[in-house]
């Protein structure tokens, strides 16, 4: 008998257990926790940038989930009013910055954690791949911040994309580059696009030659360096050759530093640069390059000063500095705007079901005073999921700060042009 | 002029090449173990000398005899630790030995440093100084000066000294050494400790112009790993010459071919010698 | 001669029947897995399990029984990834002979790339095959048609075994992979009782005493090359067809390269079973240390490869021969037990013991 026992001992603790564990959950009644996904590069190159949405993700469900006076959707409830004060809680999946590795996390979000939906990857080829998983799963994808145009180019039914992508995006520079010579008498004549090799600097640099065609800009020199170059004294070099009234540039961080430093070290001067965000925004750019830093333009999907002109952004960023230590910007705001876009969409769909989901998805309509983005708004495409009121703005690094330039109406600081040669800089 | 200027960067980022390529050659011409866990070292030493910056306003420049002994001990650490345990274990087996140390402490610096960029901030040496319409950064300067007289120092020592004279009869023959009365293992642990103090120099005289983050080593150690094996594996001089030419080849492709090729040609460059030299170009073979 | 013995021990110790029934038992476990695990992730782990097992199995013939070290076998698989792919979007071609020609070009490659640097030895041929990988890489990094850095989408098109597409279900693909790992498995273990594997391992033993023997050595290491290769590059394009969207960073990196080898190394080299060992241990520890760890201390802090990273030195510090080598060190010491009790037994004078395989 004593060997029987022991022999069964283990079944007989389990049974025990679960029976403890089994009412509790069914004591639970209903849903008290929405559980969404997160897929970011967590680990890697990319691992400093991820952190950014993290944060950016962590304070947005703090603030639907808490009670804060806020002109922000949800912020004033607890929780998701329409799901009996439901609590939205976030499960990040690292996808290591590698597609097949980004659609495999996606396929464990959902299969096996069970979120109801999910937000990612910054990287548009993780993008590609971990929306992919969530079209065949048949679970909605929100993506705040991969800017690939091929990615609305797919015919996808549960792909929603929050920001403008490139294509719209390299449209701004040149449209800026109008203005400018409308308002102010600049002319440009010629430019030259540099790009890193991968996925997004290819397609970046595709659209600006585009539109430097159709405007009619003269495109000295264009290019495609390897991303992570140990040295770039010789991409420098061929600058300098070709002599471009301006400089396009699309750098992740590790590259936006070390072009800075060379472009410094060998004495190259142009009238500005115009960089496609990533790198050039990423807060460690500052920090690491210090004032060498000042006078680049970007293209940006945000910008903290942005609460000269619209308060909700000065009150949102004081208590995200207050928290993180740094100031909101384009990654972090983004993911930061997308957790309400689907807060909000979850709460008026009043389940997680979802085809109701997605329909709440379909009829989103956010106003633009409704977040801190400079977009009209947020209204997605019911064609390809993209977000047709967004739109970037363009600031320029002055005193190490960011500023808004363009366009004029939500500029908080006047252009510098020409920058000063490093030689003026001292 | 820009062909003249062109060449000036590249001998001096060759130079920085070949210091980090001399600690793998000396370790390899020893025992026959390549250290895959070089690039980490590397990044151990800049992380090393920015914190001290930081933290105690101790400029890379005073700190770098600290950092060069910490990554010498470091190194006749990881000799007894690890090597040589796998001295007599097969090839792969070594491989992986130093390539998982390299995750390991890619990791941990990750864990504890966080992925951020970081930057010396305003280093002693700094600025670029302008000779006939040439530009010289000077930390690419005195990094490159750095690695000469490593270099020359690495060389006297070897070959002037009675230790190195050992050192370099345990690299020839183990077994004949041995028979005269030279411990092989003390020689071993030497030769890392010797080793990674030459990639510690590189590393603190790196981080007054390179940003600094867990993954900084990698791309340095596989151009040292070419360097390494164009020279000839456990060739001193060989990692010299291999160093500048790869910084060369490296900065003048990218002029004169395009950027997204100038990869292609540092491993064209080698494929293109040991085809022709199998032994690399100084290689005992 | 202690492998000799360890294999006799397992053959004594399991009895024919037991032997059978064991063989059964793993059949009915492999087939019968993706019905009862019918979850995405379950089935995806073990797809990747096989996939890099038959990686590592085909690495393992030219790494482990011919001893020529290959870090960069990236090539094979991006060229099957990469043949499949474009040969769909031009051509319309089947994947499946795009499979076939995929196996053809690389048998090319290997003419290509092992003519020359099978003169070198050691290290030169390791770091001579990173250089063509990273050669590789920048090329189609580089190259319009096969959509350079920004890859290229696999169509989609309706799911069905002809068109190698599955969008509902991934079982289809885990009995591909499987087959994949079998297929490779068994060329193995006809190669190990093969003269061709018996010079394998001569040159790899001593390529010197090999050419005084008269095996001709660089034919035979072209042999295992175009072998290894072959089946690398059917692994690329399986690759394609189950992720649908391939690019030079994840076909063609040099970590893929060095994974595969890995995992083969991990396993234990130059067995028949190293590689699926290896891939068995290693595969589920990654995504699990991923899954499990990747939180510990906050996101983002790599825990997980802190582990990752100490197990291997670990694994190559203590048990240098890999996994197997744990395993037949295990069966060792149960061996020396069974032995003991054998001892007892008979001087209790009591039946012969004969072995757990028996009871």
């Amino acid at each position: 008998m004593r060997g029987t026992f022991r022999r069964y001992r283990w079944l007989v603790l389990a049974a025990l257990l679960s029976g403890l564990v089994i009412p509790a959950q069914l004591g639970a009644g209903p849903v008290t926790e929405i559980k969404i996904g997160a897929v970011y590069p967590l680990t890697g190159a990319l691992a400093s940038t991820a952190k950014l949405s993290k944060d950016g993700i962590d304070f947005a469900v703090d603030i639907i989930n808490n009670r804060y006076d806020l002109a922000l959707p949800l912020a004033k409830s607890e929780g998701l009013p329409n799901l009996g004060g439901a609590k939205i809680r976030v499960i990040f999946g690292d996808t290591q910055g590698s597609p097949e590795t980004g659609r495999a996390e996606t396929e464990r979000l959902i299969t096996g954690e069970k979120v109801v939906a999910v937000v990612g990857a910054y990287q548009s080829a993780v993008t590609a791949t971990a929306s992919m998983a969530a079209e065949r799963l048949g679970v909605p994808f929100l993506n705040p911040d991969s800017t690939s145009p091929t990615l609305i180019q797919r015919g996808f039914k549960w792909f929603f994309r929050a920001t403008p992508d490139d294509d719209i995006m390299s449209k701004n520079f040149f449209d800026f580059l109008k203005d400018l010579e409308k308002k102010k008498g600049i002319k440009v004549r010629t430019v030259a696009l540099v790009c890193e090799n991968t996925l997004w600097g290819t397609d970046v640099c595709k659209f600006e030659r585009k539109y430097a065609k159709e405007y009619g800009y003269e495109v000295v020199t264009e290019m495609l360096y390897p991303a992570r170059s140990t040295d770039l004294t010789s991409e420098v070099q061929r600058l300098k050759a070709a002599r471009p009234d301006v400089v396009f540039m699309a750098s992740y961080i590790s590259d936006a530093i070390l072009y800075t430093q060379t472009m410094k070290k060998l004495d190259f001067n142009t009238q500005a640069i115009l960089a496609m965000d990533a790198g050039h925004v990423d807060p460690a750019f500052l920090k690491t390059v210090g004032k060498d830093g000042n006078y680049i333009f970007s293209r940006e999907v945000f910008s903290a000063d942005l609460g000269q002109r619209k308060p909700i952004v000065r009150i949102v960023n004081d208590m995200f500095k207050k928290r993180y230590g740094y100031d909101l910007e384009g990654t972090s705001a983004r993911s930061f705007t997308a957790m309400f876009v689907l807060a909000d969409a979850i709460n008026r769909a009043g389940s997680t079901e979802p085809s109701a989901l997605r329909r709440a998805l379909l009829e989103t309509y956010l106003t633009s005073d409704k977040i801190i983005m400079p977009w009209g708004g947020v209204r997605f495409d019911p064609a390809n999921g993209q977000n047709v009121l967004g739109r970037g703005i363009i600031v320029q690094i002055q005193d190490l700060k960011y500023w808004t330039v363009w366009p004029w109406h939500l500029a908080s600081r006047d252009v510098i042009w020409p920058m000063p040669t490093w030689r003026e800089r001292k | 002029m820009i062909l003249l200027q062109s060449v000036v960067n590249g001998v001096l980022l060759g130079l920085v090449y070949a210091l980090i390529a001399a600690g793998l050659s000396l370790i390899f011409g020893l025992m026959e173990i390549v250290n895959f866990a070089h690039g980490q070292f590397l990044m151990l030493a800049m992380y090393g000398a920015y914190w001290l910056a930081v933290l105690y306003g101790v400029d890379p420049l005073f700190s770098l005899p600290l950092w060069t002994i910490v990554l010498f001990l470091l190194g006749v650490a990881t000799y007894w630790l690890i090597i040589a345990r796998v001295l007599r274990a097969p090839m792969l087996a070594q491989i992986f030995s130093t390539f998982g140390l390299g995750v390991f402490l890619q990791s941990l610096a990750q864990f504890f440093w966080s992925p951020d960029f970081r930057l010396v901030p305003s280093p002693l040496v700094k600025g670029r100084i302008e000779i006939l319409g040439l530009f010289v950064g000077i930390p690419e300067l005195v990094a490159s000066l750095g690695a000469v007289i490593a270099f020359a120092l690495l060389y006297l020592f070897v070959t002037r000294t009675e230790t190195g004279r050992a050192l370099q009869a345990t690299s020839e023959d183990r077994e004949a050494a041995a028979l005269v009365g030279i411990d092989s293992h003390r020689m071993f642990a030497l030769g890392w400790g010797i080793g990674l103090a030459c990639v510690g120099i590189a590393g603190v005289l790196l981080s007054n112009f390179y940003y600094i983050f867990p993954e900084v080593g990698f791309p340095f150690a596989l151009i040292a790993y070419v360097a390494v094996a164009l020279g000839g594996f456990g060739s001193i001089p060989g990692a010299f010459v291999a160093g500048i030419i790869i910084g060369l080849v490296e900065v003048l492709s990218g002029l004169l071919i395009g950027p997204a090729y100038k990869y292609l040609f540092v491993f064209l460059v080698y494929l293109i010698v040991v085809f022709t030299r199998p032994q690399g170009l100084f290689g005992r073979y | 001669m202690t492998q000799e013995l360890a294999r006799r021990s397992i053959s004594e110790n399991l009895s024919r029947w037991g032997k059978v029934l064991l063989g059964v038992i793993l059949a009915a476990f492999l087939l019968g897995y993706p019905f009862v695990f019918t979850g995405p992730f379950p089935q995806h782990l073990m797809i990747r399990i096989f996939l890099f097992a038959a990686l590592a199995q085909a690495w393992n013939i030219l790494g482990g029984y011919c001893g020529q070290i290959s870090l960069g076998h990236a090539v094979f698989f991006g060229i099957g990834a990469y043949t499949s792919t474009i040969l769909l979007i031009y051509w319309h071609l089947s994947p499946w002979l795009g499979m076939v020609v995929g196996v053809l070009l690389s048998l090319v490659a290997t003419l290509l790339i092992g003519y020359p640097t099978f003169r070198l030895a050691g290290h030169y041929f390791a770091i001579a095959t990173i250089a063509v990988g990273e050669i590789a890489r920048v090329l189609v990094t580089n190259w319009p048609f096969a959509g350079g850095a920004v890859g290229l989408y696999v169509p989609l098109l309706p799911e069905g075994l002809r068109t190698f597409e599955f969008h509902t279900t991934k079982v289809p693909y885990y009995y591909i992979s499987l087959l994949l790992l079998l297929a490779v498995t068994t060329t193995t273990w006809f190669l190990e009782r093969s003269r061709a594997g018996y010079y394998f391992r001569a040159i790899k033993a001593d390529p010197d005493a090999a050419r005084s023997l008269g095996i001709p050595i660089h034919r035979y290491k072209l042999l295992a090359l175009a072998i290894s290769g072959a089946f690398t590059a059917m692994g690329g394009t399986f690759y394609a067809q189950y992720v649908l969207y391939i690019d030079p960073e994840s076909v063609l990196p040099l970590m893929l390269s060095v994974i595969i080898c890995l995992v083969a190394v991990l396993g234990g080299v130059g067995t028949l079973w190293g590689p699926i060992l290896g891939a068995l241990v290693l595969i589920p520890l990654s995504e699990g240390t991923r899954v499990y760890l990747a939180g510990m201390g906050g996101a983002g802090r790599a825990f997980d490869l802190i582990v990752y990273g100490a197990l291997i030195v670990l694994m190559s510090v203590f048990e240098p021969t890999g996994l197997i080598g744990l395993w037949r060190r295990i069966q060792r010491a149960l061996e020396v037990r069974v032995s003991y009790a054998r001892l007892a037994a008979a001087r209790r004078g009591e039946q012969t013991v004969r072995g757990p395989g028996s009871q």
